[in-house]
């Protein structure tokens, strides 16, 4: 007999939400692997040329074995806490739960399969920056072939301690707590944490790769106590076994090390699989039905609720409910333009003080000197389209439709009207990134109040062509047949397709530098151009669009 | 009234989903339509209701064609689709608002009907709660009131009686006759030969897109062995065309 627990983590990976390219045609998958053959080397030359500062650093004191501590720490630590979300995803909110519990499955064994794909998951969260850690340390240090073995083998065990943690943790809150009625929340704030966890990721590199002097760095290490990599030991026991197992790879303290760490490894695993014989099929009950606190509907709530409205402007609201309402939709759709106003921000202002203050003489200088003005509103064209493009509302605008699209084809509204709401979807959503950058702008870096006017005035325009171009796309290449609203919005190629049509706008914008020492002749061709290109994607939308909105059939 | 006249439809694949399709379907009727799975009863409803585009001949509400004049014809209708699941989201109230305010209803008409359907299908305390949370049945319902919230002169049901509770399915049937009864149309599809036969003023068969048979009740058992179930005919009209 086959070994159920394995048989199902097969057919969970198969029917699973990675990035399936299957279907998508040539043009596609190249633009996706571009994008990975850019954003991976991005991330790797960062993390790498940290590894190789601190090796500079350790080195000298004999303390080296230190980043390997640190590597494995670090990385239970970013397995932990993805684990918390990918475990309640997979382990309770995931459409297939209720379709296995009817199965003659025992609660174990389907833990240990979510358990097992989560773990892969995590492999490929994780997989480059252990890599680097492993890798750097062993060609720096001349390590043998024993070395590479076991940090493979540490690799892929790795998940096994963090991730029994935040399965246990997350079982015995599922237990014993109704989280499941605020299913949409906890996604949300899920989703939230991992997108913080990237930034603080991030700036902790950043900061120490770039503004850190030796001294402070080891002073921070002789700290230790209740440093992240102390913490992350003693929660993680795994770890030091680990550590001690890869630094002395070559003598016989080494593998007594890796045999303690594999058997406890094992053993944790073990544990999972019981806890999850004792408490899932309880924690998981009831998980489908989807908790409403029932209202008494008052005597006039008819009369305040039952109110009629214009056909473009319900049609909107209703799009912008469904984007906030929908854990998916709003963290890639509404979330990203509060936030990426910040990540811009933030980096400057996180900078040491004493760099910090000549920092930001140099720019509040340069944004109250008016002969900048023309190249300021430059950068806020710019940043503008950069906007326009990152946003994902209108360039999924129809997938996000699916199986429901039929809807739009019978409701007596002309399509003119529906792609006008939707692009005003986008739009909407753009502006506010607009609104807070041009806000932080005036109240961090000085920028005279009447720029930040006229930005608001002008700025909107490449919001909108993007907007435009967006549904375009979406209108011509709509990923319509889907069954998680994850693949409608994060797998969906026409996001990336709409960055890519972002040249044009920006090609514009930074055609007119050039021009930039003269403001008045900068903002008035920025706007004619911006205006144009507005014009002619409004009028394409409104004659192909909507025949091609006609042909869509599903 | 609808009126189909030589309408054709083919998939991508080239299967004839309705193949000549003529139908006739006067005001003050309840018209059944019948078929087994994958006939075309559903592909027949989306042409009428301008979901799809038809590849030829011409379909028309109340004298108006759905290519020329579609804002007009989906005006007439009102539409309750095979699904409920739809706009999960909204509140029930918030759904009735779009759905509405799309047909252009005036706040009082909507606040009167609203009200009057809310009641019947007992739905009054649970306008405020959002549709997900919603039994089978009541997303149905909610559904249902949609359809009905702007008094449409042409009522469209695609398998409406799934997942209706028995009262809840009587409350349809009889709104169903009111509706024809004030000489509106009803139209509806069904597998469920039982309602087709206690509900339908008329009725037509359809398989593999082609009509097999139009007619009351009555020809239909005249049409066939006078003693003949129901259930008999309708295997003995689809089987033969195999």
């Amino acid at each position: 007999m086959k070994n159920k627990t394995l048989l199902l983590t097969k057919t969970l990976i198969r029917n699973g939400e990675g990035l399936n390219l299957k279907g998508s045609n040539t043009f596609a998958k190249i633009s996706v692997l571009v994008a990975f053959a850019v954003v991976i080397p991005m991330i790797m030359f960062g993390i790498g040329s940290f590894v190789v500062f601190l090796m500079g650093v350790l080195r000298p004191i004999g303390q080296e074995g230190l980043i390997i501590s640190m590597g494995l720490s670090l990385n239970s630590a970013i397995i932990f806490i993805f684990g918390l979300i990918y475990i309640i995803s997979t382990y309770y909110f995931s459409s297939d739960v209720e379709y296995l519990l009817p199965l003659p499955l025992k609660p174990g064994q389907i833990v240990g399969a979510k358990f097992l794909v989560v773990t892969l998951y995590e492999y490929m969260t994780t997989a480059v920056f252990f890599l680097l850690f492993w890798v750097t340390y062993g060609v720096m240090t001349g390590s043998g072939v024993l070395y590479y073995l076991y940090g493979l083998i540490i690799f892929l065990l790795l998940p096994i301690t963090p991730l029994a943690l935040a399965s246990v943790l997350i079982m015995v809150i599922m237990r014993f707590t109704n989280l499941s009625r605020y299913k949409d929340t906890v996604k949300v704030i899920g989703g939230l944490l991992g997108v913080f966890l990237g930034i603080g990721v991030n700036l902790i590199v950043q900061r120490f790769s770039t503004n850190m002097s030796q001294e402070e760095i080891l002073a921070l290490l002789r700290k230790g106590e209740n440093s992240l990599l102390e913490l992350s030991n003693s929660i993680f026991p795994t770890i030091k076994w680990g550590a001690k197992a890869m630094v002395s790879s070559g003598d016989w303290s080494g593998f007594l090390s890796f045999l303690i760490y594999i058997g406890f490894s094992l053993l944790v695993f073990l544990a999972v699989l019981l806890m999850g014989e004792w408490i899932y099929l309880r924690s998981v009950m009831g998980m489908s039905e989807t908790g409403s606190r029932r209202h008494k509907t008052g005597s006039n709530y008819l009369e305040k609720e039952a109110v009629r409205g214009s056909v473009v402007g319900t049609y909107l609201k209703t799009e912008l409910k469904l984007l906030i309402r929908t854990p998916i939709y709003f963290i890639n759709c509404v979330i990203i333009n509060f936030l990426w106003p910040i990540f811009l921000f933030l980096p400057m202002i996180m900078q040491n003080p004493a760099e910090k203050t000549d920092m930001m003489k140099g720019i509040t200088g340069f944004m109250a000197d008016p002969e900048a003005s023309g190249f300021i509103l430059i950068g806020a064209f710019i940043f503008a389209v950069f906007m326009g493009c990152m946003n994902a509302t209108t360039s999924t605008s129809i997938s996000r439709e699916g199986g429901e699209l039929f809807i739009k084809k019978y409701i007596p509204v002309s399509y003119q009207k529906q792609l006008t709401a939707k692009v005003l979807s986008g739009f909407v959503l753009g502006l506010a990134a607009i609104i807070i950058a041009v806000f932080l702008a005036v109240l961090v870096f000085k920028l005279p109040v009447w720029t930040g006017l006229l930005i608001l005035l002008t700025a909107w325009l490449p919001i909108m062509s993007t907007c435009i171009s967006g549904l375009l796309i979406d209108l011509y290449n709509p990923k319509l047949d889907w069954d998680s609203e994850q693949k409608a919005v994060k797998q969906n190629v026409n996001v990336l397709y709409n960055m890519i049509a972002g040249v044009v706008p920006a090609g514009l914008t930074l055609a007119l530098i050039p021009v930039s020492s003269n403001f008045v002749l900068t903002a008035v061709l920025l706007t004619a151009a911006h205006g144009l290109l507005c014009a002619l994607l409004m009028k394409c939308l409104l004659s192909l669009g909507v025949r091609q909105f006609r042909k869509l059939e599903n | 009234m609808i009126e189909l006249t030589n309408v054709y439809k083919t998939y991508a694949n080239s299967v004839k989903a309705v193949d000549n399709l003529n139908l006739i379907i006067p005001d003050g009727e309840i018209f059944g339509f019948l078929g087994p799975n994958g006939a075309g009863k559903t592909t027949t409803i989306k042409l009428i209701t301008g979901i799809l585009n038809a590849d030829s001949g011409s379909i028309k509400v109340n004298g108006l064609d759905i290519e020329k004049d579609s804002l007009k014809v989906k005006k007439q209708i009102g539409f309750v689709p095979d699904t409920p699941n739809m706009f999960l989201r909204l509140k029930g109230m918030e759904y009735l608002n779009f759905m509405a305010d799309m047909y252009d209803v005036s706040t009082e008409e909507r606040r009167e009907r609203i009200d009057d359907l809310a009641r019947r299908f007992g739905m009054t305390d649970v306008l405020q709660d959002r549709i997900q949370s919603y039994s089978h049945g009541m997303r149905q319902k909610i559904v249902i009131m949609g359809a009905l919230v702007h008094n449409p002169p042409v009522w469209i049901l695609d398998e409406p009686m799934t997942g209706l509770d028995p009262r809840s399915s009587f409350q349809l049937k009889e709104m169903m006759r009111e509706h024809a009864d004030n000489n509106k149309t009803v139209f509806f599809s069904t597998h469920v030969l039982d309602v087709a036969e206690k509900v339908c003023d008329r009725v037509a068969i359809i398989n593999k897109g082609k009509l097999l048979f139009c007619g009351s009740m009555e020809e239909m058992k005249d049409h066939f062995k006078k003693n003949a179930s129901l259930e008999k005919m309708f295997l003995e009209l689809t089987e033969s065309e195999e």
